[in-house]
């Protein structure tokens, strides 16, 4: 458990209200209709720290004695997901339309 | 487990084609792989009492620390959790990259419909965000937003029934109701996660009749199945392609191509058809996988429960607890980044 404080709270609480409140804003960004890519800046970055919060605060990778090492456990595959999701989900926007046949809509027909 | 849930995914397609049964020869193969997950859970499960030194009610727990470098004095269990949530997370990688890149490289079909690019009777290849269905109103997106919140409330439950399981200084009997309190809890977000989930996808709901009016007039909010949002839609209609339905609703985009083309005559406007079936796909199995995971935690959940109700847990044994927290917090993890990527973008 967490050995540390957050503006003088327990971590967990302050944890829970700062991930509650950045989902309302998400929410609301979305109903809003702020235009495509203001709400999809809004959304990536609400997501960022949604992500390292849960992770750093509920998933103990901040605070605890072996935080430092399963951190970097966690960091491990990162290598991997970079070139996932830079080489193969953001190739050039032709991308769908040059696969092969067989992944390409309508010719699922293996 | 792993190969039993390979096993069982393989047969499954083999048993299921694109919603149609094929027969029963690939059916007793689905029951043997889930038969081999079972095996593999029970075996899972008997590691909670097994490092008892006197046996599986011994008061005496102790939990076998790595050696090695560099998880030196770091529990095993632990390590191999984090190991295999690392795993879980190159597969939703993958899921991932598959929907940024489909994404990216086919056309929207709002800009395919806003173009002109159509004939009325011809199916189009275009990508349709479920976004643009579930995020259309707040009645849609509410299953969603919903879940969202549930899995955050789940996550500091889980937290608290290990605060509490972990408790030196406290009754037994007030342990064990906390803790029992926090776990149930965390049981019933999980199964009304996966509740909103059949309703988004499959049931619908209905509205009473003052909230109709707020609802485009409809008494119901369709699901995702109604709308025909589905994998293998390749003649895939809806009113928001349909230029005679937004012109008698006013929602005709008047700075668009098409308007264009149907001011000067040269576009006969009409309904235009999509083949969606890479972005129904990629919807469903991203979040699909993601509900499976879920379905996983009410399963370990539901015997964590019942064995907090019993007063199973102290603090010596409440490292369970963590382990299941971290599994669960990591499912929380990834709806952090499925919500607005798939649900609302």
């Amino acid at each position: 458990m967490a050995h540390y404080k957050i503006l003088g709270q327990d971590p967990y609480w302050m944890n829970f209200i700062g991930l509650m409140v950045l989902t309302v804003i998400e929410v609301a960004a979305v109903g809003i209709e702020l235009g495509t890519t203001i709400t999809l800046a809004i959304l990536t970055v609400i997501a960022i720290p949604k992500f390292f919060m849960i992770a750093a605060i509920f998933m103990h990778l901040y605070g605890d004695e072996d935080s430092g090492i399963l951190t970097l456990t966690a960091l491990f595959p990162a290598f991997f997901i970079i070139i996932m999701v830079l080489f193969v989900g953001l190739t050039h926007p032709d991308a769908a339309s040059g696969l092969p046949d067989w992944c390409r809509p309508g010719n699922y027909g293996l | 487990m792993s190969g039993g849930f390979a096993l069982f995914l393989f047969t499954l397609a083999a048993a299921f084609e694109w919603g149609e049964f094929m027969g029963w020869v690939n059916v007793p193969l689905v029951f043997v792989s889930l038969g081999i997950v079972g095996v593999g859970l029970l075996v899972w499960w008997r590691q909670d009492w097994s490092y008892g030194v006197d046996g599986k009610d011994s008061m005496h727990l102790w939990e076998p620390k790595s050696t090695g470098t560099p998880f030196q004095n770091i529990d095993i269990r632990k390590v191999a959790l984090w190991v295999f949530l690392m795993s879980e997370m190159m597969v939703f990688t993958s899921l991932f990259s598959t929907y940024m890149r489909y994404r990216l490289g086919i056309p929207n079909c709002k800009t395919v419909f806003n173009s002109g690019d159509w004939v009325e009777g011809t199916a189009v290849n275009c990508f349709e965000p479920a976004s643009h269905l579930i995020a259309s109103s707040w009645f849609h997106l509410a299953p969603g937003a919903i879940n969202t919140f549930a899995l955050i409330i789940s996550s500091f439950t889980i937290v608290q029934a290990l605060r509490y399981a972990k408790m030196k200084d406290i009754d037994e009997n007030v342990r064990r109701k906390k803790v029992t309190r926090y776990l149930g809890t965390t049981w019933f977000l999980a199964v009304l996660f996966l509740t909103l989930k059949m309703i988004e996808w499959f049931l619908g709901f209905p509205l009473p009749e003052f909230m109709h009016e707020f609802n485009h007039g409809d008494s119901t909010i369709k699901s995702l199945y109604a709308e025909g949002y589905l994998i293998n839609a390749d003649h895939y209609q809806h009113h928001y392609y349909d230029t005679h339905y937004l012109e008698s609703h006013g929602g005709m985009d008047q700075d668009t191509a098409l308007y264009a083309m149907m001011q000067e005559g040269t576009h006969p406007g009409g309904h235009m058809m999509a083949n969606i079936q890479v972005s129904a796909t990629t919807f469903y199995v991203t979040t699909g996988t993601h509900g499976a995971h879920v379905f996983g935690g009410i399963v370990g959940l539901t015997y964590m429960t019942l064995k907090a109700a019993r007063g199973g847990y102290t603090p010596d044994n409440a490292v369970s607890i963590e382990y299941f927290g971290l599994y669960w917090h990591f499912v929380d993890l990834v709806w952090v980044l499925v919500f607005p990527f798939f649900y609302l973008y």
